[in-house]
């Protein structure tokens, strides 16, 4: 009996960690497709003041993962890809000249884009995150998600120039 | 202790003026209406011009009269003052003329002598900036549905230049008033253009201020531009210190005549060799001075702003 109590425990922490590490291998792939430009941006509307409105196309195994990286792709696209313009909202260009900034001024991107990092200062999701019933799409395995952020550029922009990333805008 | 503080004080005013003296003459930029959307909204003055009928813009009336306009231009004025670009304001820039107008026409000394003014100064009292920002919009209705098209230029007040832009049609609206439709128009496109008027400064900062330069000659004046000096041409003479004294020599010849010519895409340097920040006067008394010392030639220099300058050979 004992025995018994203890095979089902084991199984019991052996199902958590293998759930525990499905996810997280998850999230790796995801911050792997980050770098590696897997996403997709475009424009909603106009933002109000200081921020852009922006749907992010982010592919995941898990759904839950995809809605959570569409906040960092969001903020890594605005940096480092700009995004097409649609009919009434123009397109707008990245913040930074050089996409290599990525890897010259990884001592700030890296901790920046760290799972709760920095770049969470600059991003809400619209909507608490829902999602329209034809955003959320099944690729084979996986998932292509597409949720509306809104990106605080004007500040994001700010900690750029701050950091020495950007060079402040009017200065000669 | 006391020796100290004050050596520190020392190094701290020294940093602090080598700080004030790297700093380049940054251009001033104005908002204003295009003469297109003046002329549409009927804010025109009309005069006749030797039989011609001539219509200028009349900002004075617009800014007095158009709330939307008002509102623009302090939108603008706002979202480039965030970002590190401060404007100067067209209103208050006219209301200051006006005043000084008045004042001056009641200057007077003490024995009575009024203050001296060359037809030339009363000419040039005009709102003044070194990059105008002039933007129209219109008003778009497809049945119930309203749309702002605006655009948005930066133009260069001396080289005619239009150094940033950014134009669209907004989203189409079935509820949003006028002013709410203008105010994402601004939201909408001032960040490209904010971006194209940077690359203008970064431009600038790499390769040199761009300006003109005017030379002429007095009637006074015993020669012309073609006048020989130890076996060569005045303007040879001329050419080559604008080749000399410009960043990797760029400048184009525009005009050049035996009584005037033209530099047009001059590329000055943003600072002197005692790093000094540099304008188009400063720079263009160089030569002025060039002429003094070496071939005792007098000359005059008027400047326009920070990017024209006009030299007038013969006489001060």
């Amino acid at each position: 009996m004992k025995t018994v109590k203890i095979v089902k425990a084991w199984c019991a922490v052996s199902i958590i960690a293998l759930i525990v590490a499905a996810c997280g291998a998850a999230k790796k792939v995801a911050d792997t497709d980050t770098k590696q430009w897997r996403y997709e941006l475009e424009a909603v509307g106009v933002g109000v003041q200081g921020t852009y409105q922006v749907k992010v196309w982010s592919y995941s195994k898990d759904a839950g993962v995809a809605i959570e990286q569409a906040k960092k792709n969001a903020v890594h696209g605005i940096i480092f890809k700009g995004f097409a313009g649609i009919r009434g909202v123009p397109s707008q260009k990245p913040l930074v000249s050089t996409p290599s900034a990525d890897s010259e001024r990884k001592d700030f991107f890296e901790p920046f884009f760290a799972d709760g990092g920095g770049y969470m200062k600059f991003v809400n999701l619209s909507n608490n995150g829902a999602i329209a019933p034809g955003d959320r799409i099944k690729i084979g395995k996986e998932y292509k998600i597409g949720v509306v952020v809104l990106v605080n550029v004007a500040a994001l922009r700010k900690e750029l120039e701050n950091a020495g990333i950007v060079k402040k805008l009017g200065a000669i | 202790m006391k020796t100290t503080k004050m050596l520190l004080a020392a190094a701290l005013t020294l940093c602090l003026s080598a700080t004030a003296y790297s700093q380049a003459k940054k251009p001033t930029i104005m908002v204003a209406p295009s003469d297109v959307w003046c002329n549409k909204n009927g804010y025109m003055t009309a005069y006749d011009n030797q039989g011609t009928t001539v219509k200028v813009p009349s900002y004075k009336a617009a800014l007095q009269d158009n709330a939307d306009l008002l509102l623009v231009i302090s939108k603008i004025n706002e979202l480039m003052q965030e970002r590190g670009f401060p404007l100067k304001n067209l209103e208050s820039s006219l209301k200051s003329l006006d005043n000084q107008a008045a004042e001056d026409a009641m200057l007077m000394s003490k024995s009575g002598a009024a203050a001296a003014e060359s037809p030339i100064d009363k000419l040039k009292q005009v709102a003044k900036a070194d990059i105008w920002m002039q933007m129209t919009w219109s008003i778009n209705q497809t049945g119930p549905k309203k749309s702002i098209t605006f655009n948005l230029q930066g133009l260069d007040a001396y080289t005619d230049k239009q150094v940033a832009g950014a134009s669209g049609t907004g989203q189409p609206s079935f509820s949003s008033e006028l002013p709410v439709l203008l105010e994402e128009a601004v939201l909408a496109h001032i960040d490209n253009f904010n971006a194209q008027l940077q690359s203008h400064f970064d431009d600038m900062a790499a390769n040199g201020r761009e300006v003109a330069l005017r030379i002429r000659v007095w009637d006074s004046f015993d020669g012309d531009l073609e006048s020989e000096y130890e076996g060569n041409e005045l303007r040879n003479i001329i050419e080559n210190w604008v080749s000399d004294n410009t960043v990797n020599k760029q400048f184009s010849t525009t005009d050049a005549t035996e009584k005037i010519m033209l530099f047009e895409q001059v590329r000055i340097p943003l600072y002197n060799e005692k790093n000094r920040a540099l304008d188009t006067r400063g720079w263009a008394t160089g030569l002025q001075k060039m002429l003094k010392n070496q071939y005792q030639i007098d000359s005059k220099v008027m400047m326009k702003g920070l990017g024209q300058a006009q030299i007038v050979i013969g006489e001060k």
